[in-house]
C-alpha cells in the first residue's frame, strides 16, 4: 500500500489520494511510450475504413469491445492472480495474451508498453511482485504484457478490478483518440466527444468478459487484421503500429 | 485422450450451452453421427504414403492419390463426406499425423456445408500432428453455415521446429444468393486453434466467435461489404517465414476491393497467419492459393499447377 492513502477496516484503501493515483495511472500523458502506437488507425485511415468523425468513434467502439475480451480477460486474471498472492497465475495470463497476438508490431506494443510501465511504476514505488515480474521479463521468461503489469501495478495500489479495468479500457480508447488528432483532420474537441460516448460502453464490457476464463478469449474483426499487416508493409507512416 | 474426452470438452462450452435440446431425428453423437478419421503420412522407401488410414461414416477418405503434377510425390487425400454436409447433433473427430520427412496434403471434395439447425449443435476436433522435417498441406474447401446452424470447432497442432503446415479456415457467412436472412444468419461459429511443440510449449492459439446478432460484424473494420473470409496458418521455421513474408504483398486497393489480404507473423516464432476477406468465395480463394503457391515455393521448393478449371 502506498502512504498517503486512507483505508477501510478491511484494508482496501479509499479516500482522495487513491483516486488521485488512479488518475495519475490512467493519464495519457504517462511515459510508457503509448503515443508510439495508433491501434491500427493510421492504416485504417489510408485505406478508408475511417475518414470522419463518425467513422473514428465507431472504430474506437470496435476496439473497445475487442480489447475487452482480449486483454481486457487476461487484465481480469492478473488482478485475481495478483491479490490472492498466485504469481503463476500472473504468468500465465502473461503467456496466454502473448500468443493469442497476431502482428509483431501488435506484438511489440504489447511488450514495450508493458515493460515501461513496469520500470516506471517502480521508480515511482516498491512493490516486490512487479519487481519480480519485471526481472522475468528481462530474463526472457515471460513476455511482459502491458495489461498484466497494470493488473499487478493497480492491485498493488488496491485497486479493484472494476476499477483496473475502467482504466485499461480508457487507456486503449485515449491512445487512438491521441494518434486520431496527429493522423487526420479532426479536433480536440471531437476527440473528447468522441471518448466520452466510448466510455459510455465500458460497464458493459466489463459484464460481458467478468466470468469468461482464458481459454475463453476471442474475437473477430477479419479487416482489422489485415490492416494490421497492411501497416507492416506500409512505407511512409507516422506509427509503430 | 479418447474420442468421447475431447469432444466432450466442446460439449461443455460455455458458447454451446443454449443448445442441447435433442434433435427429433437421431439422437446427437448417436452412431451413425459421429464421423471419424484418422491419416497417417510416413516415408517409405524414399517415397511419402498414407500407411495409416481409420475412417467412420459420415467421415469418409478412400486412398491417397499422386495428382499435383508441380509436386508429384504428394500424396493427396480428399476428405468425402457421405451425409452430404453436417447437420445437427453431428460429432466429427479428425487426426491427421505427418511422421518424419514425409509429406501430404488433405483436403475435402467440395464445399463443407453446415446445415440448418432447429435443435442441437455440431461439433468437430481435429488433432494435427507435423513432424520433423515434415510438411503438410491442409486446406479444406469453404465452410458455408446455412442459417440458424451452429458449429464448433477446435483443433489442436503439435508441429516440430523444423517442419512446415499450412492449415486454412475459410467461411462463407451463408447461402448469400438464397435468402435475405442467410448472410451471417447462423446462430454460432466458434473456431479454436492451438500450435504447440513436441514438448507442449504453446507457441499460438486463436479463437474465432461469432454468435448470432453480433453487432460488429458490418463495422468497416469487421466484415462490411464482405461476405467471404479466410485465416490461413503457415507455421514455419522463422527464416522461411522471413522469405514468405517479403514475398506476399499486402493487398487493400483503394476502391471498392473484391478482396484483401495480408500476412502477419505469429508470437512465439511461430510463423504467419494470412487474413483474406472477399465478396464472393471465389475471391478469397485467390488470395489463398497466391499465398499457398508462395509457402510451398519457399518451404519445399516446388510451386503449385493450375488450378483446375471445374474448381
Amino acid at each position: 500500500m502506498m502512504p498517503g492513502g486512507g483505508s477501510t477496516k478491511r484494508g482496501a484503501p479509499s479516500g482522495m489520494a487513491h483516486l488521485a493515483r488512479l488518475l495519475q495511472f490512467s493519464d495519457s500523458t504517462l511515459p510508457i511510450g503509448s503515443f508510439a502506437f495508433s491501434n491500427g488507425l493510421e492504416s485504417a485511415l489510408q485505406t478508408g475504413v475511417v475518414s470522419n468523425a463518425d467513422s473514428l468513434l465507431r472504430y474506437v467502439e470496435l476496439i473497445l469491445r475487442q480489447t475487452s475480451r482480449m486483454d481486457g480477460i487476461a487484465l481480469l486474471h492478473a488482478h485475481r492472480a495478483a491479490l490472492s498472492g498466485d504469481y503463476d497465475g500472473i504468468l500465465e495470463a502473461d503467456q496466454e495474451i502473448f500468443c493469442r497476438r497476431v502482428g509483431e508490431e501488435q506484438q511489440l506494443m504489447l511488450t514495450r508498453v508493458g515493460k515501461k510501465f513496469a520500470e516506471l511504476v517502480l521508480k515511482i514505488s516498491p512493490s516486490p511482485v512487479l519487481e519480480r515480474w519485471l526481472g522475468d521479463i528481462k530474463a526472457g521468461n515471460t513476455p511482459g504484457c502491458y495489461p498484466v503489469g497494470q493488473a499487478i501495478a493497480l492491485a498493488h495500489m488496491g485497486a479493484d478490478e472494476r476499477e483496473a479495468f475502467v482504466m485499461h479500457q480508457y487507456g486503449v480508447a485515449s491512445m487512438i483518440l491521441s494518434a486520431a488528432l496527429r493522423l487526420m483532420r479532426i479536433d480536440h474537441l471531437d476527440t473528447q466527444r468522441i471518448l466520452f460516448t466510448a466510455q459510455g460502453r465500458v460497464e458493459g464490457d466489463y459484464s460481458a468478459v467478468r466470468e469468461l476464463t482464458l481459454d475463453e478469449m476471442a474475437s473477430f474483426a477479419p479487416v482489422f487484421d489485415v490492416l494490421v499487416a497492411h501497416h507492416t508493409t506500409t512505407h511512409v507512416r507516422l506509427f509503430m503500429n | 485422450m479418447s474420442l468421447h474426452e475431447q469432444l466432450g470438452r466442446l460439449d461443455a462450452a460455455r458458447e454451446v450451452s443454449g443448445f442441447k435440446s435433442e434433435p427429433a431425428q437421431m439422437r446427437a453423437a448417436a452412431p451413425g453421427k459421429v464421423g471419424e478419421l484418422r491419416l497417417g503420412f510416413s516415408l517409405r522407401g524414399g517415397r511419402s504414403v498414407l500407411h495409416d488410414l481409420y475412417r467412420v461414416a459420415p467421415l469418409l477418405v478412400q486412398q491417397a492419390l499422386y495428382f499435383d503434377e508441380a509436386m508429384p510425390e504428394l500424396p493427396i487425400c480428399p476428405i468425402i463426406s457421405v451425409g452430404g454436409g453436417i447437420l445437427q447433433g453431428d460429432r466429427y473427430k479428425i487426426d491427421i499425423k505427418v511422421e518424419a520427412g514425409a509429406s501430404a496434403q488433405v483436403t475435402t471434395q467440395s464445399a463443407n456445408r453446415v446445415h440448418q439447425m432447429d435443435a442441437n449443435y455440431a461439433s468437430q476436433h481435429q488433432t494435427v500432428t507435423v513432424e520433423s522435417g515434415a510438411y503438410l498441406e491442409y486446406l479444406p474447401d469453404f465452410t458455408i453455415l446455412y442459417r440458424d446452424s451452429r458449429f464448433i470447432n477446435q483443433t489442436d497442432i503439435v508441429i516440430a521446429a523444423d517442419a512446415t503446415l499450412i492449415y486454412g479456415e475459410m467461411i462463407l457467412a451463408g447461402r448469400k444468393h438464397h435468402h435475405a436472412d442467410e448472410r451471417f444468419g447462423f446462430d454460432l461459429l466458434s473456431m479454436a486453434v492451438t500450435a504447440r511443440r513436441p514438448d507442449g510449449k504453446k507457441l499460438f492459439t486463436e479463437k474465432l466467435l461469432i454468435e448470432k446478432g453480433d453487432p460488429t460484424i458490418d463495422d468497416p473494420a469487421v466484415m462490411k461489404g464482405f461476405d467471404a473470409f479466410a485465416n490461413v496458418l503457415c507455421l514455419t521455421p522463422p527464416d522461411v517465414a522471413t522469405r514468405i513474408k517479403e514475398r506476399f504483398g499486402t493487398n487493400f486497393p483503394d476502391e471498392a476491393p473484391r478482396a484483401i489480404s495480408g500476412v502477419s507473423r505469429l508470437p512465439n516464432g511461430a510463423g504467419l497467419m494470412l487474413r483474406a476477406v472477399g465478396v464472393e468465395s471465389y475471391d478469397v480463394r485467390r488470395e489463398v492459393r497466391r499465398f499457398w503457391q508462395i509457402v510451398r515455393e519457399e518451404a519445399r521448393g516446388r510451386t503449385l499447377p493450375q488450378e483446375f478449371l471445374w474448381r
